[in-house]
């Protein structure tokens, strides 16, 4: 009789695709790599952070007025990491959490440096940007908060 | 039923890479556009259908969930289908059904596919466990069926470069059609390389980036004339059975059948089709399955086919011409319905009345067709 292995098969699939950014989210990154943080303001008045070509609430695009924001901003909820998984942002224990930048309407998901008795809704932070920057999310390392 | 009108259409121009836009943006150029020409904005609209190809074509697992925000569908009902490459003109009768059963009054769907991101070649030659690989891509797998079809209607070799010449003619009249190939002709088929005999290179479809959009409505809105749903018909059939005949499959005339019913007209009827023909071959082949066509080779041959003759079929250059995979069975029925309405600008068939779209997918299994016309049903 045929031992339960012969009717299992293990197979591997990968195949490697491309993304386009667009010009809206290309240009929210290309900020991001000169150290900048920008965001776009729906066509209802709110600044939408990061940036899109069209307001997730109603579909409309947004407008063309591109408006700085942070690099200080407010968490607005968080949850603690004490053991940072391989290929986390930060090797030392740290809070994702949400982040509304100074002067944006929408909190961005980042990381926050600790320490843990820091972090807490309301709290101060402000953006740390990588040394080297490339047009990715990474090139805003992560938020410290503002002792 | 509730009588369910095409109000609006957008397609966006169709091009080998669309890298100057994101997914979501190049989804939204088909639908704004659609929204436009039905004199709506997202507000109008109760609910989303969106059909995409099959999810390892793009990596995009998850289409609902990455473009709700982008389609407007925030607090409605969103909706995504699957069949195959005939997803395009399912998603449209899935729309269209919500409209005639009076759920939603109007209805936005949209398909599309961004080829240039992904690589359909692979996704179709995956070879999974105890499942036979196609391995061959789908001219591989198609060629054979074509020899087959060859062999029984003893057609001349010459038919497929026909129909590649005239749907690249078609594509000529159409500024959003892909490949627009000025000095096409036969000769020019016939010495292209031969991929998989007996398709040669330029009797198959492009790689397209693209995607189109229609709003279905139970009411009319818009400056310009609706084109009315008369009957709709989907069908499937598995890919391997005993006895199964792959030139002309039961699902597909079966499919047909019922649409004429439903309408209550029959094949002649019929002014124009766009129906879904990424190699050439299939032209004849559909034709005769469907029942536009005794034999389809000799009604290509004798140019009943072309835009001037009296069966037109793929006026818009067809999947021949553009082929986002996803997009290119909601092309089919949306070029239909833009001539009924009279708006197909240069590749506009005269006195087009009654027009049929059609998709197929997958090993030919899935199966989706409708007919659109001037005046509503009834």
């Amino acid at each position: 009789m045929a031992r339960d292995a012969d009717f299992v098969a293990r197979f591997h699939l990968a195949y490697t695709y491309k993304r386009s950014t667009g010009p809206v989210i290309g240009r929210f990154l290309t900020s991001l790599r000169e150290g900048r943080l920008e965001g776009v303001r729906t066509a209802s008045g709110e600044v939408l952070v990061p940036a899109r070509a069209y307001d997730p609430r109603d579909g409309r695009a947004t407008t063309d007025a591109w408006v700085d924001v942070g690099p200080e901003g407010t968490i607005t909820t968080w949850t603690w990491i004490d053991a940072p998984a391989a290929g986390a942002p930060l090797d030392a224990p740290f809070a994702w959490a949400l982040v509304r930048l100074d002067g944006a309407d929408t909190p961005m998901l980042h990381a926050v440096r600790g320490p843990r008795a820091a972090i807490a809704t309301g709290a101060r932070v402000r953006a740390v940007f990588a040394d080297h920057r490339e047009g990715g999310i990474r090139d805003l390392s992560c938020f410290e908060v503002i002792p | 039923m509730i009588p369910c009108a095409v109000t609006g259409i957008g397609q966006t121009r169709y091009a080998a890479k669309r890298e100057d836009v994101s997914m979501p943006e190049l989804v939204r150029e088909a639908a704004l556009r659609a929204l436009d020409d039905a004199g709506l904005d997202f507000d109008g609209i109760d609910a989303v259908v969106m059909g995409k190809a099959p999810d390892m074509f793009e990596g995009v697992a998850n289409p609902e969930l990455f473009l709700a925000g982008a389609l407007g569908a925030a607090g409605k009902p969103m909706f995504r289908v699957h069949t195959a490459g005939s997803v395009g003109g399912s998603t449209a009768i899935v729309a269209a059904h919500l409209v005639q059963s009076g759920v939603h009054k109007r209805v936005l769907t949209v398909a599309w596919e961004k080829q240039s991101e992904s690589n359909a070649m692979w996704a179709l030659s995956q070879k999974f466990p105890f499942q036979p690989p196609v391995a061959a891509g789908a001219g591989g797998y198609f060629a054979p069926i074509i020899r087959a079809y060859m062999r029984r209607s003893g057609a001349p070799e010459h038919i497929g470069w026909q129909v590649a010449v005239k749907d690249r003619r078609n594509a000529l009249r159409n500024p959003l059609a892909h490949l627009h190939l000025p000095d096409i002709d036969l000769d020019m088929v016939k010495a292209s390389p031969l991929l998989w005999d007996p398709i040669r290179y330029l009797e198959t479809c492009p790689s397209s980036d693209g995607a189109c959009a229609m709003v279905l409505s139970a009411d009319v809105t818009g400056d310009r004339p609706p084109a009315w749903v008369h009957a709709t018909a989907m069908r499937s059939e598995p890919m391997l059975f005993p006895g199964r005949d792959e030139v002309s499959p039961r699902a597909g005339a079966a499919c047909a059948q019922e649409l004429f019913e439903q309408a209550g007209k029959t094949p002649a009827d019929v002014d124009c089709a766009e129906i879904y023909v990424p190699f050439s071959w299939y032209e004849p082949m559909w034709l005769e399955n469907l029942g536009l066509a005794e034999s389809g080779w000799r009604a290509v041959d004798a140019g009943r086919t072309a835009l001037d003759g009296d069966l037109p079929i793929n006026m818009s250059g067809g999947v021949l011409s553009s082929n986002p995979i996803g997009a290119s069975g909601m092309i089919r029925f949306a070029e239909a319905a833009r001539q009924v309405r009279g708006t197909a600008d240069a590749h506009q068939v005269d006195r087009a009345r009654l027009a049929m779209g059609h998709a197929y997918g997958g090993g030919s299994q899935f199966f989706a067709t409708w007919l659109v016309g001037t005046e509503p049903p009834g």
